[in-house]
Order: C-alpha cells, then sequence, then structure tokens
C-alpha cells in the first residue's frame, strides 16, 4: 500500500515462445471487448551504421505500405474501418507497431502484422521507398527543422555521448542520409533485424489465451527465424562526460530558452529508478522545487509540469534533461543561474519526508493510469521483454519506485548533476538566422 | 521457407457494447454525473462549466482562462504553492482547461483519494483567494503562451485563417486564449465578475468517471457544491460574424523557411444541426483519417507532407471549416492546388460507395474503445452537460450513424463546403511561394510580414 491508499495490481501473464522464436505475453483482461495489439522489434537507431542515420525510422514507414498479401494503403484502411487506434514509433532502442481493436477483430491485426513480419521483402519498391523518404524528411522539416527549438534533442544527443555512439545521431536521422538510403539498405535492414526471434507480441484485453496462441501459431509459425540476426553495438560509455560542454544557438525563436543534459545510468538500473523519482522532486508537477523557486517566487521561467526528466536509454548511458524555457525579458545566464541554485540545494541539502511523499504519488498515479490501460500495459510488457527478457518486470516497477530513498536521491543527484557532466544548449533570438541553417557556437568548458 | 496466410481474416461475433450506464445525482444544490468503470483506478473528478472563451467580454478576451488558472493558483487558505502540493500528495494532478463553449477543472485522481480532492475542488469554486499578484504573473505567463503559440507554423496559420473568416475584432477573430490586449486588460475586478457571473453550481456539473468502488458519489457531490451558492449564472454565448469576402490568399512571410504551414477554411455552421452525422461522415472521409482523400493524396501519392486532415469545428453558435497540412516549400503551389482539388471533389462528386461504408464502420465499431478511459468517457458526459444532451444520446448517435445514406452526406458537402469562400493562409517564405499562388483561381494574393 502506498501514501494514496492504492497497490498496483498483479496482471497474471501467460509468456510463451513459439518455435521460430516469437515471444507472445498474453494478459487477459475483459472489462471491454477490446484487445491490444503491441509488437516490439528489438532494434532502433542505436542500430544503425555510419551513414545511414534515420533507416529504422524510415523502415517504420515502410511497414505500412504493403506486404505479400496486403496491397498498398491496406494495412491502414483495414484496420481504421474496424475502429482500430494504430500507430508505430521508433526510438534508439527500440520499433514497436500497435493497434487497439474490438476483440472480435483480433485474427485481422495478428493477420496484418505477420504478413508485414514476414512478407514485406517482395513489396519493397523503389517508388514506395521515394514516396516514404519524401514523408519522413518532411516529418524532419515539421518537427525539427522548421519548429521553434526543433534541433535540441538532436544536439543533446550529439554532445553528450562520445563520437561514434549509438546513441549519438538522433532517430530521425540526418537529411544527408535519409536521400542515401537506397532499396539494397532497406531489403538488408529488413533481413537483419525484422524476424520472429528478434520480436515481442503482447495481446492485452478482451482474449482467451488458449485460443488467441493458437491465432498467433496460425499467423506467425510460418515465419522462419533469422539465423544471423544482429545485436545491438556496445554502447558502454565512461559515467561522466567529464566536461562541460556549452552551444549558443542563435534562432529564429520567439523567446530564449536553456537545455541541460546529464549523462546518467541507464534504464533499467536501479540508479535509474532514482533519476525517476529525483526529476518529480526537483520538476515534476506543480509542487516541485523548481516551480516553486523559477515560476511562482521568481517569475523567470514559463511554467512546466515536467522540468526535468530522463530518456528511457538501456545501453549502456543515458541522458537526465532539464528544459528551460525563459519568460519574456529573462536572459537565459539568469534562468540558468536560478536552475543551479536548485540544483545545489539539492546536492547540499536533504529531500524532506513530505516531498518524498508528493513524488511518490505523482508516480504511483502515473504508473496505475499507465497501466489501467489497455494499449499502456501492452506496451509495458513488450518494453519489459525486449529490453530486460522479463514482462512480469511490470508488476514490481511501482515498488522499485516506491522503494527510492530521501537519501538516494542527494546521492545520485550529487554524482550526476556536476558541471563536469553536462551540456547545456542555449537558445536565443535571432530574426537573421534562417531556419535550418542556425550555427551554433560551441564552447567547452 | 516462409509460409503465410494469405486470405484476409473474418470478424469473430462481437460482444455488445452499449456508452457506460451512469448515474445523475441532485446533491446540495449541484449535479452530479458519476460513471463507474471497473478497474480505473485513476478517476477523472472536475467541475464542467457552461461558459467558455465564446461567452467572454469584449475587450477581456482571456478571462475566462486566467480564472480557471487562478483558482487553482490559491484557495481555503492555501497559497499556489500548498495548493499544488495538497493535491499531489494525493497522487492528484490539477487541471483547468477552457474551451470555446466550457470551463473543467479538476483532478485526476486515484480512487481512494477522490474525497479529499474534492475538498480541494471545492476550495478551488467556492473560496478561491483571487490574488491580485498571482493574477499579474498568469497575465504574463499567458503573454508569453500567446507569443510561443504565434512562432509555431501551424497554430500561426490558424490564427491567421480565424482572424480572415471573422468579423474584426469579434471573439471567433481572435485565438482562443485571448489576445494580448484582453489578456493584458483582465484585472482582479474581471475575473471576480467572470467567477460569480459564469462559475456557478447552477450553470455546471460534476462529473466523475472511472472505478467508484466504495466512493459515496452523494457525498462527494455534497463536498464540492456544499456552501458554494449562486444563481443560475448568465446564459451562455456572443455571436461572432462571419466575413462573405470571396476566395483570398494570405501569406505570412518567414523567410528561409523549408515549409509552408497552409489553412484552408471558411466559417461553418453551429453543433447540432439535423445533418451533422452526414456533414462528419463527409469530413472524415475528405480528411478525418490516414485513408482520407487529402492525405492520401499530398502524403502518399505526392510525399508533399507528413500529413494532411480536414475537420470541422462545431461550436454552440456557428464554427469553422479549415483543412491544413504543412508542405515543404518548394511545392506550395501544388500542394494547393491538390488539396482545392480533393475539396471540389468531394464538393461536386460525394462520397463513394466503400468510403461511406469504411467511415461508418470505423465509427461505430470505435464505441468500445472511445468510452474505455475515465477521460474519454469524461469527455462524453462533459458533452452531455455542456450542450444539455439527451443521457441516451451516444447511443442513439451511434444508430444515426449506421443509418447515413449518400444522399444525406452528399447533401451535406454541397451545403457545407462553400467552394468560393475557401481562404488560404500559407506560413511560409514568400520570396520562394507567392509569385505562383496568384495564377492558382484562389482569389487575390496578400503578403504580410511577419510580426
Amino acid at each position: 500500500m502506498t501514501v494514496t491508499g492504492m497497490s498496483a495490481p498483479t496482471y497474471e501473464i501467460s509468456d510463451t515462445r513459439l518455435a521460430n522464436g516469437l515471444r507472445v505475453v498474453i494478459n487477459e483482461d475483459h472489462a471491454v471487448p477490446v484487445v491490444a495489439v503491441n509488437i516490439w522489434y528489438d532494434v532502433g537507431s542505436r542500430h544503425e551504421e555510419p551513414g545511414r542515420t534515420g533507416l529504422a525510422h524510415l523502415f517504420e514507414h515502410l511497414m505500412f505500405e504493403g506486404s505479400a498479401n496486403v496491397g498498398k494503403g491496406e494495412h491502414l484502411k483495414f484496420l481504421q474501418a474496424v475502429g482500430a487506434s494504430l500507430n508505430a514509433t521508433t526510438w534508439c532502442d527500440r520499433t514497436n507497431y500497435y493497434e487497439t481493436v474490438p476483440s472480435h477483430h483480433l485474427e485481422l491485426a495478428l493477420w496484418l502484422e505477420a504478413d508485414r513480419m514476414g512478407g514485406l521483402a517482395d513489396s519493397l519498391s523503389q517508388e514506395t521507398l521515394d514516396n516514404q523518404r519524401a514523408v519522413v524528411q518532411n516529418e524532419r522539416r515539421q518537427s525539427y527543422d522548421n519548429q521553434p527549438y526543433g534541433g535540441w534533442t538532436e544536439q543533446l544527443q550529439e554532445l553528450a555521448f562520445p563520437e561514434g555512439h549509438p546513441y549519438q545521431h538522433s532517430t530521425i536521422g540526418s537529411m544527408d542520409d535519409l536521400e542515401a538510403a537506397s532499396l539494397d539498405d532497406v531489403k538488408e535492414f529488413y533481413r537483419r533485424h525484422y524476424a520472429p526471434n528478434n520480436a515481442v507480441l503482447t495481446l492485452v484485453g478482451d482474449v482467451d489465451t488458449s485460443a488467441a496462441l493458437a491465432l498467433v501459431e496460425k499467423y506467425f509459425g510460418g515465419i522462419p527465424a533469422c539465423p544471423d540476426l544482429v545485436g545491438a553495438p556496445d554502447g558502454t560509455a565512461p559515467a561522466s562526460i567529464g566536461r562541460e560542454i556549452r552551444r549558443t544557438i542563435p534562432d529564429q525563436v520567439p523567446l530564449p530558452a536553456v537545455f541541460i543534459g546529464y549523462r546518467c545510468p541507464p534504464f533499467g538500473t536501479p540508479d535509474f529508478d532514482v533519476i525517476s523519482v529525483l526529476s518529480v522532486v526537483l520538476g515534476g508537477g506543480r509542487g516541485s522545487r523548481l516551480y516553486h523557486d523559477l515560476v511562482l517566487s521568481q517569475q523567470l521561467v514559463r511554467p512546466s509540469e515536467e522540468f526535468v526528466g530522463a530518456f528511457d536509454f538501456v545501453g549502456g548511458a543515458s541522458l537526465l534533461i532539464a528544459d528551460l524555457h525563459c519568460a519574456e525579458g529573462v536572459s537565459p545566464e539568469k534562468a540558468e543561474a536560478a536552475y543551479d541554485a536548485v540544483v545545489a540545494a539539492l546536492i547540499d541539502g536533504a529531500v524532506a519526508p513530505e516531498e518524498m511523499e508528493r513524488a511518490h504519488a505523482l508516480l504511483t498515479s502515473e504508473v496505475l493510469g499507465h497501466l489501467s490501460g489497455l494499449d499502456g500495459r501492452a506496451d509495458a510488457f513488450s518494453q519489459h521483454a525486449t529490453l530486460f527478457g522479463d514482462p512480469a518486470l511490470v508488476n514490481t516497477r511501482l515498488d522499485r519506485l516506491l522503494a527510492v530513498t530521501a537519501a538516494d536521491v542527494v546521492r545520485v543527484a550529487r554524482s550526476v548533476m556536476t558541471k563536469d557532466n553536462r551540456v547545456v544548449l542555449t537558445y536565443t533570438p535571432d530574426d537573421a538566422a534562417a531556419d535550418g541553417a542556425a550555427e551554433g557556437v560551441e564552447v567547452s568548458a | 521457407m516462409t509460409v503465410l496466410v494469405a486470405e484476409r481474416p473474418g470478424a469473430g461475433e462481437p460482444r455488445p457494447f452499449r456508452f457506460p450506464a451512469f448515474s445523475r445525482h441532485a446533491v446540495a444544490g449541484g449535479t452530479v454525473l458519476a460513471c463507474h468503470l471497473e478497474r480505473r483506478p485513476i478517476v477523472s473528478l472536475s467541475l464542467v462549466s457552461r461558459s467558455g472563451a465564446a461567452a467572454e467580454p469584449s475587450g477581456a478576451e482571456g478571462v475566462a482562462n486566467l480564472t480557471a488558472q487562478l483558482l487553482g493558483q490559491g484557495a481555503g487558505g492555501l497559497d499556489a504553492h500548498a495548493f499544488a502540493v495538497a493535491g499531489e500528495r494525493l497522487g492528484a494532478s490539477w487541471f483547468a482547461a477552457v474551451g470555446w463553449d466550457a470551463t473543467q477543472l479538476g483532478f485526476d485522481v486515484p480512487s481512494a483519494a477522490v474525497p479529499a480532492a474534492a475538498e480541494l475542488l471545492h476550495h478551488a469554486l467556492a473560496s478561491p483567494t483571487l490574488d491580485a499578484e498571482e493574477l499579474g504573473r498568469l497575465r504574463d505567463e499567458r503573454l508569453d503562451d500567446l507569443m510561443a503559440d504565434a512562432a509555431r507554423p501551424r497554430t500561426r496559420a490558424l490564427r491567421e485563417l480565424a482572424a480572415a473568416l471573422w468579423r474584426s475584432g469579434s471573439r471567433y477573430s481572435l485565438p482562443q486564449a485571448g489576445h494580448a490586449a484582453g489578456v493584458s486588460a483582465v484585472d482582479i475586478e474581471a475575473v471576480r465578475q467572470w467567477h460569480d457571473t459564469r462559475l456557478l453550481p447552477g450553470c455546471a456539473a460534476l462529473v466523475i468517471a472511472g472505478d467508484l468502488t466504495g466512493l459515496d458519489i452523494e457525498a462527494v457531490g455534497a463536498t464540492v457544491f456544499s456552501g458554494w451558492s449562486g444563481g443560475a449564472g448568465e446564459a451562455a454565448g456572443t455571436t461572432s460574424e462571419p466575413v462573405q469576402g470571396g476566395r483570398r490568399v494570405v501569406v505570412v512571410h518567414r523567410p528561409g523557411a523549408v515549409q509552408s504551414a497552409l489553412a484552408v477554411g471558411h466559417s461553418g455552421p453551429a453543433r447540432g444541426g439535423e445533418d451533422e452525422v452526414a456533414l462528419t461522415t463527409m469530413q472524415m472521409a475528405l480528411g478525418g483519417t490516414f485513408s482520407s482523400r487529402l492525405n492520401y493524396t499530398l502524403r502518399e501519392k505526392k510525399g508533399y507532407t507528413y500529413g494532411a486532415s480536414a475537420q470541422y469545428d462545431l461550436r454552440r453558435d456557428a464554427g469553422i471549416f479549415v483543412a491544413q497540412s504543412e508542405v515543404k516549400t518548394e511545392v506550395t503551389a501544388p500542394a494547393l492546388t491538390d488539396a482545392f482539388a480533393e475539396i471540389t471533389g468531394m464538393h461536386d462528386g460525394g462520397i463513394r460507395a466503400d468510403e461511406l461504408d469504411d467511415v461508418r464502420r470505423q465509427r461505430i465499431e470505435r464505441y468500445p474503445l472511445a468510452f474505455a478511459s475515465p477521460r474519454g468517457v469524461a469527455g462524453a458526459l462533459s458533452e452531455i452537460v455542456v450542450y444539455d444532451l439527451p443521457d441516451d444520446y451516444y447511443d442513439r448517435q451511434r444508430e444515426r450513424i449506421a443509418a447515413v445514406t449518400k444522399e444525406e452526406v452528399d447533401a451535406a458537402g454541397r451545403r457545407h463546403l462553400r467552394l468560393d469562400d475557401l481562404v488560404t493562409v500559407v506560413v511560409g517564405d514568400a520570396d520562394v511561394v507567392a509569385e505562383g499562388l496568384g495564377d492558382l483561381g484562389l482569389g487575390p494574393v496578400e503578403v504580410r510580414a511577419d510580426e
């Protein structure tokens, strides 16, 4: 039990493998006649080769363009016509595909997923590749190049990890690399990474486990395993960046902003759980220290309920990020100094029991809310099975967060949030800077 | 060798689904709508008022939003920080949202903490501090928001479109969150006035959705409403007058922009029209789904964009139609040509049989997904409150969706797509795009500097 009187339910799961290596996780929940179908492939942008950044994500787009028995446009058309909500995402450590459907359409979802897992190769055409390349390049323009502050994640990753590190480049990839991707590249990427023995399929909702398993066998059982899967590259990196790296970016932005990134322990380690709690104490919700000092008291930055957060990288190291948008008339230097004072107070001080209570309560609500939805729960099972080899870890995730102590928070803040372990990106308004052509001025301290 | 099942499987036997049953309670002068959702432990608890930005007085645009925000900045003797912490120690996250027609305030809160959160909500509504200094801070925050919104190409395009479609200075011509002059003019008196006339038990209801096991709903309602007095409140709504100026093009010049944000639209009908289901069916086929004509042509055939869509924003007294996309700068003119061709094609030729079938099925089958989560159900119940809908509205609506015909859809398209009134906004590099726009038949082109 927690302070809020809520405890996380233990979800019963069936966790099996087909002969071809496909891991199948099933959790029955009959509250509504709906089932969430979720597949994680153990491939992301960290698997990309030099000169081919963005390939994992571009490939994700091609998975919607037709396969052996499904024509162009039909994947989305068929699923939307049965009321499904669906999408896919690519991130450094994964590519996931998911659709939530009324439960009497489970078989349609399985058929579509199996067809693109096993039957994409012959449907890939130069025309489809060129079309989706253009779409992805427009996604990059829309989300990064033509958006105020749009490039900050890409630049933090570039500076916070060593040259050539698997997390040093962005998932969206560079325009040049996207331009260079060939049909042979995507076919080879498919062959190496898209196979049943590199995937986890999770079903959560209104299904009968044994009947669902039989359907999974029917649709996926005939897809052979890949004999030479290519695993993730080594992401081992020193625990600290070892210096402060600063870059000022004059750009077409309305107000200055400061983005600070620290190299930190990866997701899945006990200290990453501490970072989850630390993020709430410092910058989560409206009762956080940063909200109190920088918004309510000093009025230096624009309000945010998530000033601090961490990327969920698992391979060697991750990134803890603080994100400060200056209020009008406030210089980035002033905002950064006030932020530094808040961090210093944490490192040099202690965390009060009420602060821990608040953080634990908010995290409890977050975890319970996320897992009570079929789609969030399905994604969590796929995630823990793919990244840590055990879907049942979902059931103990909240316990691990609640076990974090005030002393842990101070200890980890002290080791991670140091000036010689950080990148500071400062955006300053500059009307003359044409989008996409902003020149960064870099200083190492 | 790979063996796949070639045949597309059919559907299984559907489990019947109805909109989740909910109860109504009259408690302490207020109304409660409560819906139990099994194993949904994070409950949506909110006060829904029938007044939103559309009802704001001229010269104080932004007062609804500022008042809603200020209620959470101190109440019941707690200052802004203490109020935030009091909720968050319960695991409750506060939200205050203002739309054109409604205001919604409350918490997403663990089931067991609903009674305590209800007490905080009561304080925010009945005894807010309404501190002038806090209001000053919120005003500055909103002014920063307005600046940030204007910098985003898509938001900027929508803002310019609204300004072009409605008589200058009328409420719909200005952003929903207000404009700089309005926000700056909102003082504590204006806030008090709004609070005292627009946020009252008589023109609001408490909506609760989630796992309600063990909760005494009437007691929760009594906590929120007891001692919060006031009359029925003022009826909502000022009417904005549309501008009927024919086709024209406004280009907001952004030197060096690598994309153009496009918004094409005209003023539209109010909510609740007799042909609303036909209208929204047409809209989904035109630009409401991935497979819709606009997205399929501009994205999947041409590769001009990451996405294209079209919506009707149906408000209490009027609305707008808008088609949107962000396209690579160099293809701005051909993208607009294609978008106009799709809108015209739907107007002139109507919906195809396969489109009608897909949209109808999609909307019917979506029901159990749309009404599964506390937020989804709370949103649906809020619409019942705000627009005075009958309690069986959603189940009846599903029947109307199933029954809609091609003739009705096509008639709605001919009536509500007004080809001669389409105004086009382009936020992009005028040096590259403006010249080509004059020859497309979209009306006169005006280029403006980006302020």
